[in-house]
């Protein structure tokens, strides 16, 4: 599978028109029979009725199938404002969303699944949290219309995020959400961290804020899902707390796994030694020695590799900034102020 | 021409809206008799995204004190952040920090700021009589630095001391990260730098709480570690590691004799009990040997790969040359 590792090659049909728009809605199309006309109908009526000016940007994830035909159809219709990117393999959300971002001419981005899972309804609610000054809306499907065991492993799968992140954010797993264009711009997404991308957004200080929309329905596995993806969720999970709590300190986090691995093999070492030396019972043939010292020995290592990952960090120092300035005010009164971010908010 | 700034003074601030007046008095008084004009020296405000109305304070300073600069972060970032952005905006050959919550005394800055001109890198300042609790925030001060002293060898009575005099090469030449601002003049004098310290007046909190806590006794052991590491074995992780290695191998070969003087009285008939322990220790102590070998040898390409070596040089002739 040489392609997968291809930078993703894509070409773009439609011809754009050339003033910006107010909202790009991007829907990643993951599946053939993707309903991309009733999508382009919900969002498309609803934004055209809020009165803000709108384009559709399809990217086809290595995907071709009748939803390709249908949006050729809707490229006809909507000249300029139903566009599409198509890759010749998939390469998943978060490298769709890229493509998405670097074609779309919208000061807002709404990303939406290939079909209608939220009432189009909650659009405008959206978008206005936007204008009013927020960068990112995320949503919270309330109530959920699912199976009920889709919805126990997702409320499953939040809590403990909530509980690593320290932030309230309830459902994750929807992708119905608002951006400001430049958060994109400056917000670097990859691989699975699609997911999280209100969690990323809110560390480098973009104001975030959750809305409730309503359900219509949802596509996808019902039940369980298979073996290797409640690995990967798990792995998701690490990463985002590597991400939040220990990326510049990772002898804390490592150095507190293995101090407690350590001391827990020393105290069975030291239990061994002392039983020993009162009873005289033999300790060599006992597994618990052999468990005791692979202990500390494992300790150490994982200690050793927090310190590794500390010179990493400090080598690389110069590159990480901890802060994001919103604004400067300078000294020199005929430049009041210069601005890090491209638009000026009155804040 | 406009001369260069001489005195930056970096404050971080978050919800200080009681203090700031107070504190911005202070300081102008302070500037005000080191005699440098206004186009000399600089304040520079970190508003570290307070929840109060800091933020309106600080501007009305600006309104009114041309020398007043206000960075203002997109979130609550952290103190280190905050020091850090100050750093990287200061345009002054010397950078003053100091806390906003009016606990150091701007009145100290001149002395410092004289004291730098002898010809040091870093003046820290040293709250010899602190005014806060014994137990939760001095006695685990002291125990921090006393043991920072004895790994690092830079003796320093007060880490923790947010008011420090810097020269620009060194605050420039410096990222600091994940709360090392308070291990720079132990960190610099690693790289070379000339670090003394000087005892600064301490003041009881006067509004507000106090905004940090205890419960970083295993942080603190750890951070140490972090410190003697880059301090000192930034540029070559190798002797770092090797030392831990050698540690492994002194056990070993404890082990390995005692192994020894036990195996010549039991004769080689069999492993008894000892044996087998001292068998089991001494495999698993090579394991560690070549674990921390290895780690080292990591290190090294981690600091190569980064450039880090040759940068550090530059910047020890840069220290040399002023």
């Amino acid at each position: 599978m040489s392609a997968a590792i291809e930078t993703p090659s894509h070409q773009t049909s439609g011809t754009p028109s050339a003033a910006a728009v107010d909202v790009t809605v991007v829907v990643p199309v993951q599946s053939g029979d993707a309903e991309v006309r009733e999508v382009v109908n919900a969002l498309g009526g609803e934004l055209d009725r809020a009165g803000r000016s709108w384009e559709m940007l399809f990217v086809f994830d290595g995907v071709t199938g009748q939803a390709f035909a249908d949006v050729a159809e809707l490229r006809e219709k909507f000249s300029g404002r139903v566009r599409s990117i198509s890759f010749k393999n998939p390469f998943g959300e978060s490298v769709c969303l890229s493509a998405a971002v670097e074609e779309a001419r919208g000061r807002y981005l709404i990303t939406s699944p290939q079909y209608v899972q939220v009432d189009p309804a909650e659009l405008e609610p959206m978008l206005e949290a936007l204008d009013r000054g927020a960068d990112f809306v995320t949503p919270w499907r309330s109530p959920r219309v699912d199976p009920w065991l889709n919805q126990v492993q997702s409320a499953m799968f939040n809590f403990i995020i909530r509980q690593i992140i320290r932030m309230n954010f309830h459902d994750l797993n929807c992708y119905f959400r608002a951006i400001r264009r430049d958060v994109l711009d400056d917000v670097a997404v990859y691989g699975d961290m699609y997911r999280f991308l209100p969690v990323i957004a809110y560390r480098q200080g973009y104001r975030v804020e959750e809305l409730k929309v309503r359900h219509l329905k949802e596509w996808g596995t019902t039940g369980f899902f298979g073996f290797g993806i409640y690995v990967r969720r798990f792995l998701d999970v690490l990463g985002v707390m590597f991400l939040t709590n220990f990326t510049l300190k990772p002898l804390r986090f490592f150095g507190t796994i293995g101090g407690a691995f350590s001391l827990m093999g020393f105290a069975l070492c030291l239990y061994l030694v002392v039983l020993k030396w009162t009873s005289d019972v033999g300790i060599s043939g006992r597994p618990l020695l052999l468990l005791g010292v692979l202990l500390v020995v494992l300790g150490v290592q994982i200690l050793g590799f927090g310190l590794v990952g500390e010179i990493i960090i400090f080598s690389q120092a110069r590159n990480l900034k901890e802060y994001r300035i919103e604004r400067i005010w300078d000294r020199d009164d005929d430049d009041p102020f210069h601005d890090h971010d491209p638009e000026d908010r009155d804040r | 021409m406009s001369l260069p700034i001489q005195v930056s003074i970096v404050v971080p601030v978050f919800n200080e809206e009681e203090s700031l007046p107070v504190l911005h008095a202070e300081l102008a008084q302070a500037l005000d008799s080191m005699e440098l004009g206004a186009d000399r020296s600089e304040i520079i405000y970190v508003n570290d995204r307070s929840e109060d109305k800091s933020l309106e304070v600080m501007l009305n300073l600006r309104r009114q004190d041309e020398r007043v600069r206000i960075v203002h972060f997109r979130r609550n970032f952290g103190q280190t952040a905050g020091l850090a952005a100050g750093f990287d905006e200061s345009r002054g050959r010397m950078v003053v920090t100091l806390d906003g919550d009016l606990q150091n005394d701007p009145a100290d800055i001149p002395r410092m700021v004289a004291k730098l001109e002898e010809g040091y890198d870093v003046v820290a300042g040293w709250r010899k009589e602190r005014h806060d609790g014994f137990i939760l925030r001095r006695l685990p001060s002291i125990i921090a630095n006393r043991l920072i002293g004895i790994f690092t060898g830079v003796r320093i009575h007060d880490t923790g001391c947010t008011l420090k005099v810097f020269r620009r090469e060194l605050v420039k030449s410096m990222s600091i990260y994940a709360e090392q601002h308070r291990f720079l003049p132990v960190l610099s004098a690693g790289t070379g730098a000339r670090v003394t310290e000087m005892v600064v007046n301490h003041r009881a909190r006067r509004f507000g709480k106090s905004k940090y806590g205890i419960g970083r006794a295993t942080r603190v052991l750890l951070d140490l570690l972090t410190i003697k590491l880059i301090s000192q074995f930034s540029q070559r992780p190798l002797h770092y590691f090797g030392m831990i290695s050698l540690g492994a191998l002194g056990l070993a070969l404890i082990f390995g004799l005692v192994g020894l003087v036990s195996l010549s009285d039991g004769g080689l008939t069999g492993f008894n009990e000892w044996e087998m322990a001292i068998s089991t220790i001494l495999i698993l102590m090579m394991a560690l040997i070549a674990y921390f070998g290895l780690l080292g040898l990591l290190g090294e390409l981690a600091v190569k790969a980064s450039g880090m070596h040759r940068r550090s040089t530059l910047d020890r002739i840069l220290n040399e040359l002023h």
